[in-house]
């Protein structure tokens, strides 16, 4: 979990361009979209990608992704479920 | 065309010396941006006088030859290299031509006017002249204008393939100037007049026509850079209210597009 | 100054020319199809695509085969050269052309670049030339000879209302007498996949302002008006009374949940006619079908007419969401709404929006007394434009 939770953060960085954030400098637990890293609707999309690009899982819509994407460790946790 | 307005200031990117972050605060806006957007954007906040300063225009006008040519060739290049699957949007969504001016009127939520002309190496005096109008019609007061292009090795590359850039003029850049309808404090010169000719003519020629007796400095720009990029006229438009801030009183900038276009404008010096 | 319609063109998914576009929306038969069947891509998603190859575009434009030019060029030519002789434009004008075009000669890029890449050495030129937006309007003027002024712009999808409100304001000012003003499209991969990367491309007939919206489908082609002062046109079908600008200022691609920037252009559209809102007698809204452009357009037309919103219905259902050319197909619509007193059905249309939302005008109807007709059309940028078309 530790690791994955680690290698989810790179892939934010890298694929939302979050240039001036280091992995260290999320918190796993905090909210992803609004307060807390302050993501947007282009990024929800953007993370949808990373799930079908890094674990194979497909999600059909940013509705139905919205529990899902709350935070790192939620993430995490509906990879480590779902990963093929 | 009898349209004025007065030049309050000018700024060109290499003129921008402010830390992007100073300028553009909101980290969300700029992680996205491309190069040419950052400079683009960059330029037209320091031309207005900080972030604060986009408060005070009331039209935003852009002009832009291939617009954001980079964001355009990777959403391209990945829509090719993986047969249509698995697309990020981001670069879609910012190679749009407008996407330098919306982001402008999006740092302080400001709802004005926003049009982009992309009308190759024109468009700069297109946006110039819906400024004009604009303030001839009492619609704005003070109009942010401005041309950005940016280059990329493979259109660089393109362009060499057919022909282009035997001099390898650099067009890649932003020009932003802001304009006001009533003369202020700041301002450093009056455009006084606007043309288009829809034939060339000879520089002695547009001299006795456009000088009005004054001790007037002519400016054309080179015929090898005639085509696709606004930011070289918008250049030459910068160098002309250059002159007129080191203490010329009249400069004609005559802007050959080639075939059926060409471009008079007056700049005069304040009060004369 | 008063500035007229003095002649309309379009061509549609519906079909080539202003009476085929008509005859179709009264039959109620739609432009879009299941997928594409011209353009070059995998993508099996519903489009209103042209029925016509570029070889055949070429053909029945009287242009040569090898001149080669951009699908979006020649969709445009189509569309002015029949809105120029519909007009027919008195001798000695001075005629100019605003032309939008979001897309401008990618269609050929992208075959292109397909070869480029794999070898930097290949893919042919005549593939790249018409690959900036304003290569496609000379060859616009050229073919349609237009000598005057010319100048083209791209605001995304409100591209053709703004070049429109500006073929207008040069005439006011003198820069033209005439101005053939609105915009051209076509499919390109590039969109396609764009619009599909931004999930916002319903795989079903797209259902613009009902519950069920999913979001938009692709389509293109070209619609163009020729704009004159009063005096120059013997028989106008409208006045353009009104235009504005605003920006929503809000997100990149997302329109503000209460459709700030949709409410000022409107608002400020109607100011410009002189016009109370209650004197609009139909919307030709944007209603691209997308959830967020529909409830951000009904919000702010809710603010701007309270419970009484005029008659209103999007047309994309028929001709797929043309991007840069929609403000130039929809004021061509438009203008015939008033002058004929049209109001075009909003098909796919079941269920308002919440239960509660604004419903739109469901069947086609002629004769009916519309003295004004507002067109919304709003694109990424948080650029939002309206004009206001009068009798």
């Amino acid at each position: 979990m530790e690791q994955l939770i680690q290698e989810l953060k790179e892939h934010l960085i890298e694929e939302l361009n979050l240039e001036e954030i280091a992995p260290e400098d999320i918190d796993a637990e905090a909210p992803l979209f609004g307060d807390g890293l302050g993501l947007d609707s282009i990024d929800a999309l953007e993370i949808i990608l990373i799930l079908e690009k890094f674990y194979g899982i497909k999600l059909k819509n940013s509705a139905e992704a919205k529990p899902i994407f709350y935070s790192v460790k939620t993430l995490a946790e509906y990879i480590m479920q779902n990963r093929k | 065309m009898d349209m004025e307005c007065f030049v309050e200031n000018i700024v060109t990117d290499k003129q921008v010396t402010s830390d992007i972050k100073e300028l553009i605060p909101d980290a969300g806006l700029r992680r996205r941006m491309s190069r040419i957007l950052k400079s683009a954007v960059m330029t037209a906040i320091e031309c207005a006088g900080g972030t604060d300063g986009i408060d005070g225009i009331d039209a935003i006008i852009t002009a832009t030859g291939l617009g954001c040519l980079s964001d355009s060739e990777r959403f391209l290049r990945n829509m090719i290299a993986d047969s249509e699957q698995l697309l990020n949007p981001a670069p879609f969504i910012q190679s749009t031509f407008n996407t330098a001016g919306g982001q402008i009127a999006m740092l302080r939520h400001n709802h004005c006017y926003n049009v982009t002309y992309v009308n190759r190496d024109c468009g700069f005096e297109d946006a110039l002249l819906d400024a004009l109008m604009r303030m001839a019609d009492s619609q704005s007061r003070r109009v942010l204008v401005g041309a950005f292009d940016e280059q990329t090795p493979s259109q660089y590359r393109i362009m060499e393939r057919m022909g282009f850039w035997r001099h390898g003029t650099c067009r890649e850049g932003s020009v932003f100037t802001t304009l006001t309808a009533m003369p202020t404090d700041s301002a450093i010169a009056e455009l006084s007049c606007m043309d288009f000719l829809s034939g060339p003519i000879t520089e002695e020629n547009c001299m006795k026509s456009y000088s009005g007796g004054d001790d007037a400095v002519l400016l054309t720009n080179d015929m090898e850079d005639v085509g696709l990029f606004p930011v070289v006229p918008a250049r030459l438009f910068a160098e002309g209210v250059r002159k007129i801030a080191e203490g010329a009183e009249r400069v004609i900038i005559y802007d050959r597009h080639g075939g059926d276009r060409q471009t008079v404008m007056v700049l005069k010096c304040i009060g004369h | 100054m008063k500035i007229v319609v003095g002649g309309v063109g379009l061509v549609s998914a519906l079909g080539s020319g202003v009476d085929a576009n008509i005859a179709a929306m009264r039959e109620g038969r739609s432009g879009i199809a299941p997928s594409p069947s011209i353009l070059r891509t995998g993508n099996k998603i519903p489009v209103g695509e042209v029925a016509l190859t570029n070889d055949e575009l070429h053909r029945r434009l009287n242009i040569p085969i090898d001149c080669h030019l951009s699908r979006t060029a020649l969709l445009g030519i189509s569309a002015v050269r029949e809105a120029m002789n519909d007009a027919r434009i008195p001798q000695g004008l001075r005629v100019g052309i605003v032309s939008a075009t979001s897309v401008g000669g990618m269609d050929l890029t992208e075959n292109f670049f397909r070869e480029f890449i794999a070898d930097e050495s290949r893919g042919r030129l005549r593939d790249v030339r018409m690959h900036d937006c304003g290569a496609g309007t000379d060859a616009i003027a050229r073919y349609c000879g237009i000598e005057g002024y010319r100048t083209t712009i791209s605001t995304a999808c409100s591209s053709a209302a703004n070049a429109i409100m500006t073929g207008a304001r040069l005439i006011r000012h003198g820069v033209a007498d005439c101005v053939v003003a609105g915009g051209t499209d076509a499919l390109s991969a590039f969109t396609l996949n764009g619009f599909k990367s931004l999930m916002i491309l319903d795989e079903k007939p797209c259902r613009p302002f009902d519950e069920s919206r999913a979001g938009l489908n692709l389509g293109e082609g070209a619609g163009y008006v020729v704009l004159l002062r009063g005096e120059d046109a013997a028989d106008p079908y409208c006045t353009l009374a009104g235009y504005a600008n605003r920006n929503d200022a809000y997100h990149q691609t997302a329109s503000s949940a209460d459709g700030e920037g949709a409410y000022l252009a409107m608002s400020d559209a109607l100011a410009v006619a002189g016009i109370e809102p209650s004197q609009v007698g139909y919307i030709n809204v944007h209603g691209t079908g997308t959830p967020n452009n529909d409830a951000s357009e009904g919000a702010a037309m809710q603010r701007l007419f309270g419970s009484h919103i005029p008659p209103f219905s999007s047309t994309k259902g028929f001709t797929g969401h043309t991007l840069a050319a929609a403000g130039g197909i929809e004021a061509v619509f438009s203008s015939l709404a008033v002058k004929y007193g049209l109001l075009y059905p909003n098909i796919n249309f079941k269920k308002p929006i919440d239960g509660r939302g604004p419903v739109p005008v469901c069947e086609f109807a002629e004769g009916k007394d519309i003295k004004y007709v507002l067109s919304n059309s709003f694109g990424f940028g948080g650029n939002c434009s309206s004009l206001v078309f009068a009798k």
